[in-house]
């Protein structure tokens, strides 16, 4: 449930109302808004509602009905803002991301850096431990692909976002990322999403290819309940009868995740389709539905990709895609990527 | 546009117009800066008459496929204007890295 504060409520009207709850086993999580306070209470403790609406300087207790709590629109009305150094998640400005998929060499991490960041992007995506479908694929660079990454990220100023598959790989990635990706695949893993909300870096989680979006943003709060409240959900495809396409890029879930959470959604239009040449046309939908970012694979030799080539786009063909983003994000009043002008002079 | 709009309902419309032209004025000019830099490095000269003819020609030939109001010559004079001021950035930062570079040499003589 959510706690309404009265305008004019005053400090020891509120710290009387939060000893209240702890005391009956609550968890209160409390947000000062502009212009009154309001607290959020999840827990398994027992608590009626109408004697909390009795303590001073209580205005309002509204009960949450969605499973999902800390994750929903009425325990927080504004929308959540990651800030990673300068970079802000969920604001004004569309975020992409952009890689391969995998880590392969040295020359492939530092080409695709490079023509991802020249493009716009501001996080770059890879794997190095790969999740893949047949345990006879190429599995990854383990923490040796960590390594490259972080090197080319550095060296382009860019964040680092890369896959944890398993708890026990949570310690050694921490070192390297910036953002932790939850797959698909392991997005009802919840002993990893419980030891994620320990964490204290944003974490992706992306949808699971049969998850409903109420599973979905259930899954959020296990990371959320944990302390943790940087998550950005990612919309990836789920399966539906139809196979010309890897999975049905479900965008209707944009609007609706805005309207019953206040988290950030990134959409994959990647391995949504699993095409490369499908991937224009979703990333620009996306961003006109009002995506706060995307997350789009970028290989600088699509054709000698070891994993993903056939959905990995050429970065010229990225390069096209930016540009087009740029002209589209304004129309719903939002930007991105903008070229960045220097303060002082282009000297450098 | 439907007639029966009411004026009020039109002018909310010319102020959503507004924003998006803003925005993309913005993201233009960023391109222009960019433009000034790369041809410092390369040593052109910020104006270019070809490629302000090709700018002209350009959106002439996009607007003529539009048939609305604005006829060619408008659409020509309202670029002339755009183009001033993507000069005027460029020329504003090429002093601002001559000054620099003068301030740089003044110190390393002293």
């Amino acid at each position: 449930m959510v706690v309404v504060m009265k305008e004019r409520a005053s400090e020891s009207e509120v710290e009387a109302v939060i000893a209240q709850l702890v005391e009956q086993g609550m968890d209160v999580h409390r947000s000062t808004g502009a212009s009154r306070i309001v607290l959020g209470v999840v827990g398994g403790g027992k608590v009626d509602p109408r004697l909390i609406e009795l303590l001073p300087g209580v205005h309002e207790v509204v009960r949450i009905s969605q499973p999902y709590k800390l994750a929903s629109r009425t325990f927080q009305a504004e929308d959540t803002i990651i800030t990673i150094g300068d970079l802000r998640i969920g604001g004004d400005e569309v975020i992409v991301i952009a890689g391969p998929c995998s880590a392969e060499s040295e020359a492939q991490v530092h080409a695709t850096a490079a023509a991802v960041k020249r493009a716009g992007a501001k996080i770059l995506r890879g794997g190095a431990f790969k999740p893949r479908s047949s345990p006879y694929s190429f599995q990854g660079m383990g923490e040796a692909g960590l390594q490259l990454l972080r090197e080319g990220s550095n060296a382009h100023d860019l964040k680092l976002v890369t896959e944890v598959m398993d708890a026990n790989q949570i310690e050694v990635i921490g070192k390297y990322a910036d953002i932790y990706q939850v797959g698909a695949r392991n997005m009802q893993n919840f002993t990893l999403l419980r030891e994620l909300g320990r964490t204290r870096k944003p974490i992706l989680l992306k949808r699971g290819i049969a998850a409903t979006m109420e599973e979905w943003l259930l899954s959020a709060e296990y990371i959320l309940s944990g302390g943790n409240k940087d998550v950005i959900l990612c919309e990836r495809g789920i399966r539906t009868f139809e196979t010309f396409t890897r999975n049905t890029l479900d965008l209707s879930a944009i609007p609706i995740v805005k309207e019953l959470s206040h988290l950030p959604i990134f959409v994959d239009p990647s391995h949504g389709m699993g095409r490369r040449d499908k991937v224009a046309p979703m990333a620009r939908a996306a961003v006109a539905a009002g995506a706060d970012g995307l997350i789009i694979e970028v290989h600088n030799d699509p054709d000698h990709a070891l994993s993903d080539g056939a959905q990995s786009m050429f970065p010229a063909q990225f390069d096209r895609l930016m540009a087009e983003l740029r002209i589209i994000a304004p129309a719903i009043g939002r930007s991105i990527c903008l070229e960045p002008v220097a303060r002082r002079g282009w000297a450098r | 546009m439907a007639p029966e709009l009411t004026l009020e309902q039109l002018r909310e419309e010319i102020d959503k117009i507004d924003e998006v032209i803003v925005r993309l004025l913005d993201s233009r000019a960023r391109c222009a800066y960019t433009v000034g830099r790369l041809k410092h490095e390369l040593g052109r000269p910020i104006y270019e008459p070809a490629r302000e003819a090709a700018v002209i020609a350009h959106v002439r030939q996009v607007n003529d496929a539009l048939g609305g109001p604005l006829d060619g010559d408008a659409v020509a004079r309202l670029y002339e204007r755009i183009m001033d001021e993507a000069r005027r950035i460029q020329r504003i930062e090429a002093e601002r890295d001559k000054k620099n570079a003068e301030a740089a040499a003044t110190k390393t003589e002293g």
